[in-house]
């Protein structure tokens, strides 16, 4: 058997057809994941035993790999009779194993920001919120866009991990016609190049938004 | 069976799960190192091939690398056992990101360094060597230490060609009896107690390095 090129041409259209598939979850778990990520760091900064609590949850979910969390999520909440659709699963999966690492992400961009921002901001007669939406938001995600960047980045290229829990994403089709054919090297290496093009593609958009909204300074 | 007993069980896949580590390691450092430094001297088309090996292992989703190198090097009459298999793509993966550090450590020290090295009178090789790779890699220590976490967390795949890892371990006892509950909770904190304590060690790294920098700044 040799790789046979014009086979593997003949998997593309198949295989980008559910290329949407691939974006729309990658995007939908970048939300997830700062989401849940935000708000773990926001309870873990709370102190008192809630802080402790989300700071345990923070490294259990750093210390775990994204492949357990899709069969734990998968397997374990149709037993406590929540069945989800395996897509909602994976989304939820992928949002939890990422927030862990979003909320490190998020800890040091706060802890960046000068103390006197606050402080100035608070002398000045600024309410409470005001403070937070105003003064401290727009800084910190400064701090945070390239590193958050990477992470979405990260995340689309764990997107093909959803082909083990049956969701029909671009890896998932390439093992159907490998099923289908008895041929895995040509859809897989079409897959391999696709995902290769794709995170080029996203991580050079991700720089070139964080230049714009950063400016040439931007870290 | 009990929690433990599953936990136990899972752990019987502990050896193949440090076996892909180890060997992980060994591609992943002396291709950080090397593509890492060659990245940092190299100029013209030379840069730009080096930078092109370190984006394919570094870009792609090492999920799929690994199913297309299980497939295709057969099919190009290349005969790779899982395992080595697993720890080329694996520490590869890792290698391109370690890279990325290796390099990033080296232009952020001061230029003055390199310098003053130079107008000592040392080599260009021994002022790399001597000067620049020592302190690029101990400020970069506690990025190593997360990828190092990455890369065992990433051993997880290996279940998915064949290898009887933690992960498969827990997927086998789950055939055996229906308790979802019990093995996955197991099996997530089986990989805890592994990770856990690298990352207990990496914070550890960190405090240290960062009081270490504030000393010598002084002087």
């Amino acid at each position: 058997m040799s790789f046979d090129l014009a086979f593997a041409a003949s998997t593309i259209p198949t295989i980008l057809s559910v290329v949407g598939t691939t974006i729309g979850v990658a995007l939908l778990s970048c939300a997830g994941a700062s989401i849940l990520g935000f708000s773990l760091e926001m309870a873990r900064r709370a102190g008192s035993i809630a802080g402790y609590a989300m700071r345990f949850a923070i490294d259990f979910i750093r210390s775990t790999p994204a492949l357990a969390w899709l069969y734990f999520l998968y397997f374990v909440l149709p037993h406590w009779n929540v069945t989800l659709p395996a897509l909602v699963v994976g989304i939820l999966g992928l949002s939890i194993y990422f927030s862990g690492y979003l909320a490190e992400v998020f800890k040091a961009g706060i802890d960046a920001i000068p103390k006197g921002q606050a402080e100035a901001a608070k002398a000045l007669g600024l309410h409470r919120s005001d403070v937070v939406f105003f003064i401290l938001a727009p800084q910190m995600l400064r701090n945070v866009a390239a590193p958050v960047g990477n992470h979405f980045v990260s995340i689309l290229k764990a997107t093909p991990y959803l082909a083990v829990i049956a969701v029909p994403e671009m890896l998932g089709r390439a093992f159907d016609i490998a099923s289908d054919t008895y041929r895995y090297a040509e859809p897989l290496t079409v897959v391999g190049i696709v995902f290769l093009l794709l995170a080029l593609a996203i991580a050079h958009v991700v720089k070139v938004l964080e230049r714009k909204f950063l400016g040439p300074t931007g870290r | 069976m009990t929690i433990v007993e599953i936990f136990v069980g899972i752990f019987e896949g502990f050896r193949v799960t440090a076996t892909v580590t180890a060997l992980g390691v060994l591609f992943a450092v002396p291709f950080a190192l090397i593509f890492g430094v060659a990245q940092y001297l190299s100029k013209g088309v030379l840069r730009l091939a080096v930078t092109a090996i370190i984006e394919f292992w570094r870009s792609s989703a090492v999920i799929i690398l690994l199913f297309v190198f299980y497939y295709v090097l057969p099919v190009i009459g290349i005969q790779l056992e899982a395992i080595t298999v697993s720890a080329v793509v694996l520490g590869l993966n890792t290698g391109g990101y370690g890279s990325q550090a290796v390099r990033a450590g080296l232009q952020a020290l001061d230029r003055g360094q390199l310098e003053a090295a130079l107008a000592l009178g040392l080599s260009r090789r021994h002022a790399l060597t001597l000067i620049e790779l020592p302190q690029a890699l101990t400020r970069m220590a506690p990025t190593f230490i997360n990828q190092f976490i990455q890369l065992i967390k990433g051993t997880a795949l290996v279940s998915l060609v064949t290898l009887t890892d933690m992960t498969f371990r827990a997927k086998e006892i789950a055939e055996l009896e229906y308790n979802p509950v019990g093995v996955y909770t197991a099996l997530l904190l089986a990989y805890f107690v592994v990770c856990y304590p690298v990352t207990v060690f990496g914070r550890w790294v960190e405090q240290r390095i960062g009081a270490g920098r504030g000393l010598t700044s002084e002087f």
